[in-house]
């Protein structure tokens, strides 16, 4: 994953791609541990989210998982190829993982509990 | 404190992902679940179940003690075979589920589940009044091993097992110098056998599996894949599917119920009652409609109106379906083909009510 995103402790990253606008997903280590994930379930185009609120649900073999909102935002894009197969992100030659895209007026307050890529590294280890 | 199997180093070496369970911190996968469960429906899978209790009875009283315990009759188990039995309470609710092979006269092999050996073992002493027989524990004795899949027989024969025990029964045998049981069972739906040996020896067994099953695409199997394998052959998982509020007919086991059996035994005049009448609830096979996994606890709907819950659900690798073990009321209405609701994240997906078991079971090749 990139690694200019930052992350959650909820295993979410968020990545800044121009200006108001942001690419959400979960991180490389949220998929490892989630093993063979088998449905994506995706927010519809135009949702509204707060921080922290659920915007998808993931199945994995063993259980199934929400993934939160790492800062708020208005949905502009899904990612249809992790609806249609689940699989291809645990396909290491996959690159593209990301769930939504957003645009958001997050404020500094939004991003002060994400964690820099390096920083969540540590923390997962 | 959570116990360990003598194969523990072997399953963290093979890079393994451990997790507890039943009190053992075990292997729920080595790769990855869908590719473990692929691997035992195509070829051969190696699993560490010796966090399973086994139990010896032996002593005069060990027939008419054992038959007073489960709905089957075992006056007709004959040596070296086995049977697939619950132990009931009074009000006909399993206890557990079982398999007891009879190794000789006065002499009988159980083995229970790992979530359930205290309130088995309770239960058997308990029952114990009046009876001369002896219940031994010998669960920290011994390692199982399960070899399963439709190469399983293949690779047992290229390592010494000539003649494989027929389904449902039990050898001694002699494999790399040791002595140990082979049975002919397992917990997959596939061919395949289940491998008593001593402790100190399970080791040097689990290696040489895996290195003589390499040319026939062995893996090690997780308790991932082992759930995914038996719910697809619909088999009950203890503490899913099956609990002491449920009776071996509601749990869709009145196959294996004795229909004539003289002596009485915990629980006989409910089953027998509900053997005519059938139970409070029945368990029926699901395959969902709608996009989404039913997962135990998750309730069932016929429109808005709750008749039951699922038991066990998750993929169905093998017909690329989600498939779910659920109970729901007794109401002839609800058969094969019928549409019901499954409660997932506040919202009913539909699912059909299908035969079980969802795939063909392909271990009764040879009885």
């Amino acid at each position: 994953m990139n690694e200019s995103a930052l992350c959650s402790k909820t295993h979410e990253y968020v990545l800044e791609l121009q200006n108001n606008q942001y690419e959400v997903g979960i991180t490389d280590y949220a998929i490892e541990q989630l093993g063979d994930i088998v449905f994506v379930e995706l927010p519809e185009v135009g949702s509204v989210f707060e921080k922290n609120e659920v915007f998808a649900t993931i199945e994995s073999v063993k259980a199934a998982s929400e993934v939160y909102m790492p800062i708020s935002g208005k949905v502009i894009e899904i990612n249809e190829s992790i609806v249609d197969s689940p699989e291809s992100l645990n396909d290491e030659s996959v690159e593209d993982k990301w769930f939504i895209k957003i645009e958001s007026e997050a404020d500094q307050v939004e991003f002060a509990d994400l964690l820099d890529y390096s920083d969540y590294k540590e923390e997962i280890e | 404190m959570t116990k360990q199997t003598f194969l523990h180093d072997k399953h963290v070496k093979l890079g393994a992902r451990m997790v507890d369970f039943a009190g053992w911190h075990m292997p729920v996968q080595y790769t990855s679940i869908i590719e473990e469960h692929n691997t035992v429906r195509n070829n051969v899978g190696l699993f560490d179940v010796s966090h399973m209790g086994e139990v010896i009875v032996k002593g005069e009283d060990a027939l008419p003690f054992l038959n007073k315990l489960v709905p089957q009759d075992l006056t007709k188990l004959v040596e070296r075979k086995a049977i697939y039995c619950q132990m009931t309470n009074k009000s006909g609710g399993i206890i557990d589920d079982l398999i007891i092979y009879k190794i000789e006269n006065e002499k009988y092999l159980i083995i229970f589940n790992a979530s359930r050996i205290d309130e088995d073992l309770n239960w058997m002493v308990r029952n114990k009044n009046g009876f001369n027989v002896d219940v031994i524990n010998e669960s920290h004795n011994y390692s199982l091993l399960a070899v399963q899949g439709p190469k399983a027989c293949d690779l047992m024969k290229s390592i010494g097992l000539e003649d494989l025990p027929p389904f449902f029964s039990i050898k001694r045998a002699e494999l790399f110098n040791v002595n140990l049981w082979v049975s002919r069972t397992g917990y997959t739906g596939e061919d395949g056998v289940e491998i008593l040996v001593r402790n100190e020896f399970s080791e040097m067994l689990w290696d040489k599996i895996l290195e003589a099953g390499k040319d026939l695409g062995i893996k090690p199997i997780g308790l991932g894949a082992r759930d995914t394998l038996r719910l697809e052959a619909a088999l009950h998982l203890y503490g899913n599917d099956l609990d002491e509020d449920t009776t071996p007919v509601e749990a869709g086991l009145a196959w294996s119920v004795a229909k004539d059996k003289l002596d009485d035994y915990n629980g006989k005049e409910v089953i027998m009652e509900q053997l005519k009448t059938g139970g409070r609830k029945k368990l029926i096979g699901l395959k969902m409609l709608d996009k989404g996994i039913a997962r135990h606890g998750y309730e069932v709907y016929d429109k808005d109106k709750k008749i039951g819950v699922i038991t066990s659900g998750g993929i169905s690798p093998v017909r690329g379906e989600n498939i779910a073990l659920a109970y729901i009321d007794n109401n002839p209405d609800y058969k094969l083909d019928s549409i019901i609701g499954v409660m997932i994240r506040d919202k009913i997906h539909n699912a059909q009510i299908i035969k079980k078991p969802f795939v063909n079971k392909r271990n009764k090749t040879e009885v």
